[in-house]
């Protein structure tokens, strides 16, 4: 049960049932893990469903979003956020009623708490007048999918997404919609723009939108039955050694701990592997003394860490992204450097007349640049 | 081991694509539908954040770290975008103060 999905390995002659996972070779049972009960209805993937439910959700939704993006009064607003919860209410029943009551349900609850949180706040991201409060929105947004990718064992981007985002890009954004509101209308700061309160084309906007959500609920509750089936144990555990190989300080240091009488270093295989991997875990084999061969299987608690997994991808595997990763941030810095450069010196010359110097630029002889001077 | 094993235990993939979906189509129909430059941006990285969400469950249920990479680039190019897009948009108020996306209609011509 550990780790697969059901829906994908589901073929079109189980319509109308839901998807069960064929019983395959390569995922044992039993990943310490609650054993499967009868059938795994529940366990595995979501139910399936053929009919047109999908369809008629995703159009409650948007509905809903429609109201609360449209310019009724307050009555549509409020029956937009009743309908939008039910909707989601909705949801959550059909794609939720396989998740929650399990045997761990913690995971399954704190899933469901963040994904309301980031639906909730997302819509209240996009219907929210006042800009700034937008920005705050997409906070809860951020902070919300980075508790789901601690659920999903990913703690480095959960960190990365926080410190980043939410600290960096999101605080950017502030900067600037301070800057905007206030120069704006100093006198009437309460005032919210006719553009932030009436929506543009929201019919429009949300019949692309229902097209699209229509498109992918309906994808995935039929399954996606050219989909591969997930990484079973043994892939795992290859991929857990091939990051260990790498990281041979570790290794050795896991090694010694569970088995201090061992010769280091381990023998080679033929490829030159120290690490091996089986269904049963990873393990290293070396001489002792006597000259016998001597194996050590690592425990579970030396495997590596998600952040080393990421380290070894971004360094090992693709080192390529981490380049063009550091010239894009370059272009970035240049790009934001340029485009502030003229300001700059605009505002330097003022600075000089204002304390009665000349100005280094003479701004007449550039068309665009008088314009500039003149509204600025 | 069994932290790992358990993650997709109750829940499945498809629980988390059905939630970067949701997050992706509400974040096109606000940019579809808000006039204001700076929540059009916003609105970009909530697309974003639903990518992402999509990249870590797929490569968490393959095993398979590179989806995490991938979500670090999207982290790159959002902080890129930021950074560029928020100081044209500096520029373009200093021009016409005026955040409204349909004033900058001329831009396009």
């Amino acid at each position: 049960m550990g780790g697969q999905l059901g829906y994908p390995g589901c073929g079109p002659s189980q319509a109308g049932l839901s998807c069960q996972s064929p019983p395959s070779p390569e995922t044992p049972p039993g990943l310490g893990e609650a054993p499967e009960q009868g059938g795994g209805l529940e366990a595995l993937g979501l139910t399936r469903m053929d009919g047109i439910l999908p369809y008629i959700e995703c159009f409650a939704a948007l509905v809903a979003l429609y109201l609360l993006l449209g310019r009724g009064g307050r009555g549509a607003k409020a029956l937009g956020i009743l309908g939008g919860f039910a909707a989601l209410a909705w949801i959550y029943v059909t794609a939720g009623n396989s998740i929650v009551g399990g045997e761990g349900v913690g995971r399954e609850v704190l899933f469901l708490i963040f994904g309301a949180i980031a639906i909730s706040a997302a819509v209240r991201m996009i219907t929210h007048s006042r800009p700034v409060y937008s920005a705050i929105n997409f906070v809860f947004v951020v902070l919300s999918s980075a508790g789901l990718f601690l659920l999903l064992e990913a703690e480095f981007m959960a960190f990365a997404l926080v410190i980043v985002y939410a600290g960096a890009v999101l605080i950017t954004y502030m900067f600037v919609l301070m800057l905007a509101q206030q120069a704006s209308s100093p006198d009437k700061v309460t005032e919210v723009p006719e553009y932030d309160r009436v929506a543009r084309e929201p019919a429009a906007a949300v019949t692309v939108g229902f097209i699209f959500l229509a498109t992918i609920f309906g994808a995935i509750y039929q399954g996606i039955p050219s989909m591969p089936p997930p990484a079973g144990l043994i892939e795992r555990n290859v991929a857990r050694a091939e990051v260990l190989q790498g990281l041979p300080k570790h290794l050795r240091a896991a090694v010694e701990e569970s088995a201090p009488t061992f010769q280091w270093p381990p023998e080679l295989d033929g490829n030159k592997n120290m690490v091996h991997a089986d269904d049963q875990g990873i393990y290293v084999v070396g001489t002792t003394d006597a000259g016998s061969h001597q194996t050590v299987r690592l425990p579970k608690s030396a495997g590596p860490r998600n952040t080393q997994f990421v380290g070894w991808d971004l360094v090992a595997r693709f080192p390529a992204s981490l380049e063009i990763a550091g010239v894009i941030l370059l272009l970035a810095m240049f790009g934001a450097v340029i485009l502030a450069r003229r300001q700059i010196e605009h505002g330097e010359d003022e600075l000089r007349e204002a304390v009665g110097l000349t100005r280094i630029h003479d701004w007449d002889d550039d068309p665009s640049a008088t314009e500039e001077g003149s509204s600025a | 081991m069994m932290l790992i094993a358990s993650a997709f235990g109750q829940l499945a993939l498809a629980h988390y694509l059905l939630l970067s979906g949701v997050l992706f189509v509400i974040g096109m129909v606000g940019f579809l539908s808000r006039r204001n430059l700076i929540v059009m941006f916003l609105c970009t990285e909530l697309m974003f954040q639903a990518a992402a969400i999509a990249f870590v469950a797929v490569g968490r249920y393959y095993y398979d770290f590179s989806g995490q990479v991938f979500v670090i680039f999207i982290l790159t190019v959002a902080a890129a975008e930021a950074a560029l897009a928020l100081a044209l948009v500096v520029l373009l108020f200093r021009r016409k103060p005026t955040l409204n996306a349909e004033d900058w209609r001329d831009l396009s011509e």
